[in-house]
């Protein structure tokens, strides 16, 4: 870019340019849910007081992995303005074929590979009917999380399959360090590594353009359909990875394992701050709301309420997230 | 005129020959109608009902009612706008029986019931062959009482089934009943949504955080003693806390026999398969029947696992 | 200056058809360096299928494009369009610096960023670019969208930038602003400009020479501004054919005042029957309409009329009241682009009277109308898609006829319509005149005005009603005048 020829008499060489938001208010509505996850638990422990030992919090850790990680490959494809309805049963369906192969001879590792490529399957065909063909994500991932579904129970003619490796529990219950299970450290690699694309990776950057204005960002010469098809290819291989950490967790696979996970989900991203009509979003808000939904439904085990109220309990939490949005954008 | 007359009664004398010819010829088809073919345990039910058609030579269909009672209500005309003869059903509940049992009356089915009966009070139907779960509680929840006072308190928790169905509402009251006649205390039941293991773990977990002192869980469903018995491994509690377990699979008999769990009242899911065909058969081929089949489950704890006795009832449970 | 250099656009003899209909017939376009060139023409006329060819977006059947760089690097023509292309949630700063990205994984450095948006905002507007950067690209108003956009196209090193129809959303001190900015642009980097525009004070006021295009030819090639008058350019841009077509005036019974438009300092009566029309930029005649039909919160304007209240208060109950709305942004305020035609069409009639169920008769009503129209639909049961722009327009007219109402509203109804479509949307709404309507009708094009109304009422720039013409006053000068812009 020739600066010389466009330099203008400008008399304000000297003032700097304007600082950005400081990173605290960059991340106020991120920081609200981690206090709003937080008064949850303290609510919670006015009634069972063991909702604050350190075993309660590990608990809460582990139950909301899987969560996390699928949350995580769900907000990508909402940043750009999608949406995925495949992955819980892209979750199923991995546990099915990982357990499968195990149980037909195949290692660990090849298996694991093979559960992960159902996620990049499904996630590639989730791409190409919607960016080559141009049909509706909603359509699109409706049919593929219908099909994956019902594979999941052809795969086993419905059965549960165990798992019979003596290592596998290694993937998620390992320590590769010392004192930290290996579920903690992916959630947190995988949660540190997005936010770092989002925000600080032009192809990361992409997402938000293309969710945001699609027709500003074509113009622009930003490659909207590219950047889509990737999107759903991730949110299917976080799909997938996630059900391997199950697997290897309860060393089982159930054909309906993913089944509630798709509209958790879906709910975790629009309580971490992202808007369904795509453009906005963070990991951490992403993860924020994973670990809030898995709050409640602890909180509602442990209490002791009727398990089904845990959903009209989410969907309070979900009104109240996008209403806080909502008027703090006014 | 008359040579006329003669050739259509040969005519017909033919016909009504070969009809009844055929119908000697012709199989019986019996339908299974599943609440859901999702769950492990009604695939074993249509694995009994095939195994017992086979051998007595009928056709087998399968139809899932996807738990909707509208669904099965459909099931059930598309089943005999197919032409079959008998039926065995699983319900989608109880309540949902009664509109079933008119129809299939009027169309002159006979029906079995296996694994969950039809609502109290009905009687169009030729055999109900369930698990008598009342009864297997007050075993199951006097076992379970023992187990946790043999590791030093009277703390019991259960993991249950939906409580919508009425086989959830009767093993619920046999437990309670079992409980209390032996001094135990039930300080928190939590229902499953999914059944699966997954929500078992998380949901045992929090059983145990919110009472510390369990020290015997109840398990109403095969997917609970799996579930109880991983979050008994993470907390190293393994042994030290009982848990019982209600139908049986082979994941939880290899807990029974690993120490994990101890005890298992086996539901004889194929048996009764096996059974409410046989039910229906004897209807359609004016043999007697029973109509109440109410089987009381086995238990069979770790140290029986592997009597001759314990196979048999394996046999019955899941396909070998 | 630029006498020996190469143009930075060349276009020879440009030919370009859609189907059958050619759109241009051989244009010729140069741009050069140091200069605002403003580019006019009619609706129609070929100017945005020029500019869309030259920038690689549609591809010429015939002629010659050449472009060249000021410096030693590829040609860049960056536009500026009326609907901006802004990343709406993105900040200001990352706006700009975003079609700076070397590649997919390059690094983004907050700082870098906000850097390059700070240089190129503040060569334009240094007050802008201390308050603006890092606030969210949907805030900005038009105005603040528009000069970012014109810093990102700078930024990037473009050699011509194109303007389209800039200032129709500005307020006069925006414009002044967007103005001074330009010419300083063009001083001193000596890149091109290009405004296309109507508005013949701004022309004026801005560019050193124009091209005029007519019916897809060039009918006056980068002619100083200075050398042409008003009068010439109007004349130039006019419509010779559809000026012979038009209806002759009808005369106005004498018949009572059917209502009275309440303005800021003003009262026009009109007369049932009488067609009133509203000149000048969109800033106060859209305040007009807004009250007619309906969706204006508040008003400076007010009505008053018998049996109505001072401002309808929802489009709802204009409906009821007896108002009909024709608008020619068909895509956003009229066509139900998912429905049929035959719901289309009868849309209002349903809600005026009442109408729960979908009548059998409604087939014959709808087939009556279509045909009143001479429309070409291939069946009513087609979608409006399949309608050309012109017949859509009919459509959106369609809807109010024979309903026999009080008033009807027209927005701008012949905005890109053929010729032909034309002359028949003129009978339209004389026939609705004729039966007694009062017809109130806002256009850019001054000429259509002058033929068919009995009075009209022009607003300036700033949404001021300048004056009230009378018939007898009727003359193109005097219009230009007062609204501050041609044709």
């Amino acid at each position: 870019m020739n600066t010389k020829a466009r330099s203008m008499t400008s008399n304000d060489k000297n003032s700097p340019t304007p600082r950005a938001p400081s990173v605290l208010l960059a991340y106020r509505s991120e920081l609200a849910i981690a206090m709003a996850c937080v008064a949850l638990l303290v609510g919670v422990g006015i009634f069972v007081p063991a909702a604050l030992s350190s075993g309660n919090f590990a608990n809460i850790l582990q139950a909301s992995a899987p969560l996390v990680i699928m949350s995580l490959g769900v907000l990508v494809v909402i940043i750009t303005g999608g949406i995925d309805l495949s992955v819980g049963s892209i979750f199923s369906l991995t546990g099915m074929v990982t357990a499968l192969a195990m149980a037909n001879g195949f290692g660990d590792v090849t298996a694991s590979l093979l559960g992960l490529g159902v996620g990049i399957v499904f996630g590639s065909i989730n791409g190409v009917l919607i960016t080559l063909v141009g049909l509706a994500p909603f359509v699109v991932t409706l049919i593929t999380y219908a099909v994956a579904a019902s594979l999941a129970f052809i795969v086993t003619n419905g059965r549960s399959l165990g798992v019979d490796s003596s290592d596998y529990w290694l993937l998620n219950s390992g320590e590769l360090l010392p004192g930290i299970p290996n579920f903690v450290v992916f959630c947190l690699v995988f949660t540190v590594v997005l936010e770092f694309v989002l925000r600080k990776i032009t192809a990361g950057r992409w997402f938000y353009s293309v969710g945001s204005s699609p027709m500003a960002a074509y113009l622009l010469g930003i490659p909207v359909k590219r950047t889509r098809f990737a999107a759903y290819v991730i949110s299917g291989t976080m799909a997938s990875f996630a059900g391997l950490l199950t697997v290897s967790y309860i060393l089982n696979a159930e054909a309906t394992a993913g089944a509630s996970l798709m509209l958790q989900a879906i709910a975790a991203v629009v309580i971490g701050g992202a808007s369904l009509a795509g453009g906005t979003g963070s990991a951490v808000g992403a993860v924020l709301g994973a670990l809030m939904i898995t709050i409640i439904q602890n909180g509602v085990n442990l209490i002791g309420i009727n398990s089904f109220w845990q959903g009209s309990v989410t969907g309070l939490a979900i009104l109240v997230a996008v209403l806080i949005d909502r008027f703090s954008h006014r | 005129m008359m040579k006329t007359l003669i050739k259509a009664l040969a005519v017909a004398a033919a016909v009504l020959v070969a009809q009844s010819a055929g119908a000697e010829e012709k199989k019986f088809t019996v339908a299974y109608i599943a609440p859901s073919l999702d769950i492990d345990y009604w695939q074993w039910v249509a694995h009994g009902v095939q195994q017992k058609a086979k051998e007595l030579g009928m056709s087998y269909v399968e139809y899932t009612s996807e738990n909707s009672p509208a669904k099965q209500m459909d099931n059930a005309r598309v089943a005999v706008t197919r032409g079959v003869n008998a039926v065995v059903i699983g319900p989608v509940s109880s309540t949902s029986t009664p509109p079933l049992l008119a129809y299939l009356a009027q169309q002159k089915i006979p029906v079995a019931f296996a694994g969950i009966g039809p609502q109290q009070g009905q009687t169009k139907f030729t055999s109900a062959v369930t698990a008598n779960n009342y009864e297997t509680s007050l075993a199951q929840g006097k076992y379970t009482c023992e187990l946790a006072k043999e590791r030093g308190g009277k703390e019991v928790g259960m993991l249950s089934l939906p409580q919508d169905r009425e086989n959830a509402q009767k093993y619920l009251k046999g437990a309670k009943e079992a409980f209390q006649a032996n001094g135990c205390d039930l300080v928190q039941m939590l229902e499953t949504k999914g059944l699966t293991i997954n929500e078992a773990v998380t949901q045992a977990n929090d059983l145990l955080t919110a009472h510390p002192n369990i020290k015997a869980i109840y398990g109403m469903y095969d997917q609970a003693g799996s579930g109880a018995a991983k979050a008994l491994a993470t907390r190293g509690l393994t042994g030290k806390i009982g848990i019982t377990v209600a139908d049986g699979s082979p994941a939880t008999i290899q807990l029974l026999k690993d120490g994990a769990i101890q005890g298992i009242f086996f539901q004889e899911a194929v048996g009764q398969g096996i059974d409410a065909t046989q039910q229906v058969y004897n209807a359609l081929t004016g043999t007697q029947t029973t109509q109440n089949m109410a089987l009381i489950m086995p238990l069979v704890k770790a140290t029986d696992i592997n009597s001759d006795a314990a196979k048999k009832v394996i046999a019955r449970v899941f396909p070998q | 200056m630029a006498a020996d250099k190469l143009p930075l656009i060349s276009v020879r003899n440009l030919q370009k058809s859609f189907g059958v209909t050619k759109v241009l017939r051989g244009v010729n376009f140069t741009v050069s360096a140091g200069q605002i060139h403003a580019l006019l023409g009619g609706n129609g006329a070929g100017k945005s299928t020029m500019i869309r060819i030259i920038t690689g977006g549609i591809r010429k059947d015939d002629g010659e494009i050449s472009l060249s760089s000021q410096r030693d690097t590829e040609p860049k023509i960056a536009v500026v369009h009326q609907e901006l292309a802004l990343l709406a949630d993105l900040s200001v700063a990352e706006n700009i610096a975003i079609v700076h990205a070397a590649s997919a994984r390059s690094f983004v450095h907050a700082r870098k960023r906000a850097e390059i948006g700070y240089k190129a905002l503040s060569l334009i507007d240094p007050h802008l670019a201390n308050t603006a950067l890092h606030r969210r690209a949907a805030d900005l108003s038009m105005h603040e969208g528009q000069i970012v956009e014109i810093a990102r196209a700078l930024s990037t090193g473009a050699d011509v930038i194109m303007l389209d129809e800039p200032t129709a959303n500005l307020t006069a001190g925006e414009t002044e602003r967007l103005f001074a900015v330009l010419r300083r642009l063009v001083t001193e980097t000596n890149i091109g400009i290009v405004f296309v525009s109507h508005r013949m004070k701004e022309i004026r006021q801005l560019c050193d020479v124009c091209t005029i295009i007519r019916d897809g030819m060039t009918v006056i090639d980068a002619a100083p501004l200075e050398r042409l008058t008003d009068v010439e350019i109007v004349h130039h841009m006019g419509q010779p054919d559809a000026r012979n077509e038009i209806p002759a005036r009808h005369k106005i019974d004498h018949a009572d005042v059917g209502l009275v438009l309440k303005g800021p300092e003003c009262a026009v009566p009109v007369l049932k029957g009488q067609i009133l029309g509203l000149a000048g930029a969109p800033a106060g005649p859209s305040q007009v309409i807004a009250l007619l039909n309906g969706t204006a919160r508040s008003s400076t304007w007010g009505l008053e009329a018998e049996g109505w209240p001072e401002r309808p208060t929802s489009p709802r109950q204009a409906v009821e009241l007896g108002i009909g709305y024709v608008s020619g942004d068909r895509r956003s305020k009229g066509v139900l682009a998912q429905l049929p035609i035959i719901d289309n069409v009868l849309a209002s009639r349903r809600v005026r009277e009442g109408r729960v169920f979908v009548r059998r008769s409604e087939r014959t009503e709808c087939l009556d109308l279509v045909q009143a129209l001479k429309l070409k639909a291939g069946s009513i049961l087609d979608l409006p898609s399949t309608l050309s722009g012109g017949n859509q327009q009919k459509l959106l007219i369609a809807r109010w006829l024979g309903m026999s109402l009080r008033l009807v509203v027209f927005e701008e109804p012949t905005r890109g319509v053929d010729i032909g479509t034309k002359r028949d949307i003129y009978e339209l709404i004389r026939r609705m005149a004729d039966a007694g309507t009062i017809v109130i009708w806002w256009s850019t094009e001054n000429v259509e005005l002058l033929e068919l109304c009995d009075e009209i009422l022009a607003f300036d720039t700033d949404g001021q009603a300048k004056g009230l013409l009378q018939s007898s006053q009727f003359n193109e000068d005097a219009l230009a005048d007062l609204t501050g812009m041609a044709a």
